[in-house]
């Protein structure tokens, strides 16, 4: 019997765009195969050590309520999630919270906040919003009988770049991704995932859900090799509908 | 000779000039017979009082746009936007001139608009006072433009002196530039659309520039939302408050996922002395003492809430019941029907109660309005069909959502669920926020309904939510096309027993069209 231990930052203020939907479907395949789930909502003011976890998820807020939690993030937590991530923790950080982990974000208007830097990436504040479905393709996830094509909907105006030590999540086939520049979307970095999005990501495309438990678990067990199949009939619907509409 | 040339500038003016017209005409093949019939109607009907001292641009953009009303009726688009366009093209003050003899209630928010709105509107009926309003849910500035001009002669006047209007909170702002309400209703501010609205405190910021740009309104606000009160306390302007005593009613469901729990000048979490439903509540703030502003219509206890309606006592600050009452029971207490079920329909008649008591109006007629209304556009309509019934109810935000779901745990029958989700731009173009609704709770009635039923452009979307809700993948079922799945969902239904439909904006106008040509539903401009 295996068991993951989840943990979700700041679920109360950073909890934007049905990212808790990251959460129940990680929840829900590893329930469906008899894998025992612990979620920890850890907030501001909570003490967080990460080695009791398997998985920590960080996801978007407001501005406002990411404003909330800055201080918290930097001064607080900062250090036991840089060191989580240098010790090779599953992450999963959506928008605001892919941002977070980065340098800083510079506003459009010229002022730069000062972020985690936690991974070597920056992000400058844009006028235009880039918003709409978005789908890519992450060549980690291409097997035999998976096109590695990830579907969601992206809303962010910040554009994000990625610095040497990073490589992206995905080559946008359609939307915006990172900068809209580049047509690459997201980050990775040892077993950190970050992408702009939302949606939510995982329950859509659960093949990227399969591969985060995958990690988590060959991180926890030696012995253990790969997750038994589910019946992914109503996620290959959603995901393949927004494809053809998408793509054509 | 001067009338004649009127007219025929007007006529050039329709087949050469306005495209949009032109366009509805050639895509219908009854256009031009529809539209040279409506012109001569329109003439004829006001030929008597073409006089000389008329502002002769005025009455050419009301022609136009009463012409272009009836031809999107005609044109069965119900499309009720664009004749307000056109008017502001033709003469952008058009709505500062129009709306200058009425009295005009406004009411805005996130949820809770078009009921609130139809319960004022009861409250004036109960009254016999005559008014118009936006009744088919166009609650954009072109809607509420259009709105006014079907209510006014050719000279811009009209006989009815009270305009009910409700506007959309994102298009506020805007119409604070060309119309001041005497009276403002804000129902609450919730996550709704973040796709169109950008964020929560945008949309809520944008209200508060369009108040302060309003001179001698009165506002009516929700006490219990610190988002809502907080316009009070940042314009300044005169305000009358209501919401739940902190002893009225126990919240039974832990609230999932506040839009505001910390507080907005301060970002100090706030402390409840009491929660009603999201963030709805006795909030203060322990840092900087932000509070919940006393109320002047309270519900000071909820005594029953059932799947049809709910049964409230409220108060009315100052104002005392007839004595004569001598059951022993508070005399400040008012006791009331709210002919809708759930809380929040509760929240839209005290809503309504505030306004018709700023209007001087007698606390009585206002108790029988909220008891008897009809319910507006698509929030809740019943229709019965071989002893069976299909419920519609709109969906559009998770908190709405939430408390539609709430109102279907009170089911105690069997019963067919279908939701209906689209992603146009009206409906919200993303749908993430889907799984911020709380479909988990949908187990308690699981073994009650045979199939939930998935539909609209998004329906392979909401199947995965209910999969992952916990519904039985063996119950869910996506069905696309909408006569199929009205027919089978009432197949299943037996008698006495409901089909509920739940969709999104469009998908309900969609919807609504099957259902009006099977069973005779009306339509909804009417």
């Amino acid at each position: 019997m295996y068991d993951i231990s989840i943990c979700h930052l700041y679920p109360d203020l950073l909890n934007l765009y049905g990212d808790r939907g990251n959460i129940i479907a990680l929840k829900k395949r590893c329930e469906w195969r008899g894998i025992n789930v612990n979620i920890d909502n850890i907030t501001l003011g909570d003490a967080f050590d990460s080695e009791r976890y398997d998985i920590i998820f960080l996801g978007g807020g407001q501005d406002y309520e990411q404003q909330i939690i800055q201080d918290d993030v930097l001064n607080i937590k900062g250090n036991e999630i840089k060191s989580a991530i240098e010790n090779n923790k599953v992450f999963l950080c959506i928008c605001g919270g892919y941002q977070l982990l980065g340098k800083y974000y510079k506003t459009w208007d010229g002022k730069e906040i000062e972020f985690l830097g936690a991974l070597d990436l920056w992000t400058i504040g844009g006028e235009k919003r880039m918003i709409g479905n978005v789908v890519f393709e992450c060549d980690f996830l291409k097997s035999d009988n998976f096109d590695g094509k990830i579907v969601g909907f992206e809303n962010h105006s910040g554009r994000t770049y990625l610095g040497p030590e990073l490589k992206p999540l995905g080559k946008v086939i359609k939307g915006y991704g990172n900068n809209g520049e580049d047509m690459y979307e997201g980050a990775i970095y040892k077993n950190v995932y970050c992408s702009y999005s939302h949606g939510s990501l995982l329950p859509k495309n659960p093949a990227l859900t399969d591969h985060l438990i995958t990690l988590a678990l060959k991180q926890k067990y030696k012995d253990f090799v790969s997750l038994q199949p589910l019946n992914d009939d109503f996620e290959e619907l959603a995901r393949n509908s927004m494809i053809k509409r998408v793509v054509g | 000779m001067y009338h004649f040339k009127f007219i025929v500038s007007i006529i050039k003016f329709i087949f050469w000039g306005n495209t949009s017209i032109i366009k509805i005409a050639v895509h219908n093949n009854k256009g031009c017979a529809i539209i040279l019939f409506n012109l001569i109607f329109i003439l004829i009907e006001n030929a008597y009082t073409l006089g000389e001292n008329m502002n002769l641009r005025l009455t050419f953009t009301i022609i136009v746009s009463k012409l272009a009303i009836k031809i999107c009726r005609l044109t069965r688009r119900g499309g009720t936007t664009l004749p307000g366009k056109i008017a502001r093209k033709l003469y952008p003050d058009i709505i500062n001139v129009i709306t200058g003899g009425f009295k005009t209630i406004m009411v805005t928010g996130t949820n809770g608009k078009t009921t609130t709105t139809r319960v004022i509107g009861q409250i004036l009926k109960e009254n016999d006072i005559d008014y118009i309003t936006n009744k088919s849910g166009a609650n954009l500035v072109g809607g509420v433009i259009t709105t006014f001009i079907d209510s006014v002669d050719i000279h811009g006047k009209s006989p009815i002196s009270t305009a009910l209007i409700e506007i959309d909170e994102a298009a506020f702002k805007v119409m604070c530039n060309f119309l001041e309400p005497d009276i403002l209703v804000v129902t609450n501010f919730f996550r709704d659309q973040l796709d169109r609205y950008g964020e929560l405190y945008t949309t809520l910021n944008g209200v508060k520039a369009g108040i302060s740009k309003l001179k001698n309104t009165k506002l009516v606000l929700n006490a219990d939302d610190s988002l809502c009160a907080s316009i009070g306390k940042d314009t300044g302007k005169e305000a009358v408050y209501y919401g739940f005593d902190s002893y009225a009613h126990t919240a039974v469901e832990e609230t999932l996922n506040s839009d505001a729990m910390f507080c907005i000048y301060c970002k100090t979490k706030y402390h409840y002395s009491n929660h009603v439903y999201g963030h709805l509540g006795g909030f203060k703030c322990p840092a900087c003492g932000y509070e919940k502003p006393s109320t002047d219509i309270t519900c000071i206890k909820v005594d029953e809430l059932t799947s049809s309606y709910s049964k409230i006592q409220f108060s009315i600050d100052g104002l005392t019941k007839d004595s004569s009452s001598e059951d022993g029971s508070d005399i400040s207490a008012f006791n009331a029907k709210v002919g809708l079920p759930g809380l929040y329909n509760v929240y839209n008649a005290l809503a309504a109660i505030a306004c018709g008591h700023l209007l001087n109006l007698p606390v009585e007629n206002s108790i029988n309005a909220v008891s008897s209304f009809e319910c507006g556009f698509g929030r809740m309509e019943t229709i019965v069909t071989e002893g069976k019934n299909i419920k519609l109810i709109l969906v559009k935000n998770p908190t709405g959502f939430n408390q539609v779901l709430s109102y279907l745990l009170t089911e105690t029958q069997n019963m067919q669920l279908a939701f209906l989700i689209n992603d146009k731009l009206a409906d919200g173009t993303d749908i993430s926020w889907l799984w911020d609704v709380d479909f988990e709770k949908l187990h308690e009635v699981q073994e009650r309904v045979d199939s939930f039923y998935t539909s609209g452009i998004r329906a392979e979307d909401m199947a995965v939510r209910l999969k992952y809700a916990g519904v039985y993948a063996n119950k869910i079922c996506v069905k696309k096309d909408y006569s199929q799945l009205i027919a089978e969902g009432l197949e299943k239904t037996p008698e006495g027993h409901s089909f509920y439909i739940l969709p999104t904006y469009t998908a309900m106008l969609d919807i609504r069209k099957v259902l009006k040509e099977k069973y005779g539903l009306k339509e909804f401009w009417k």
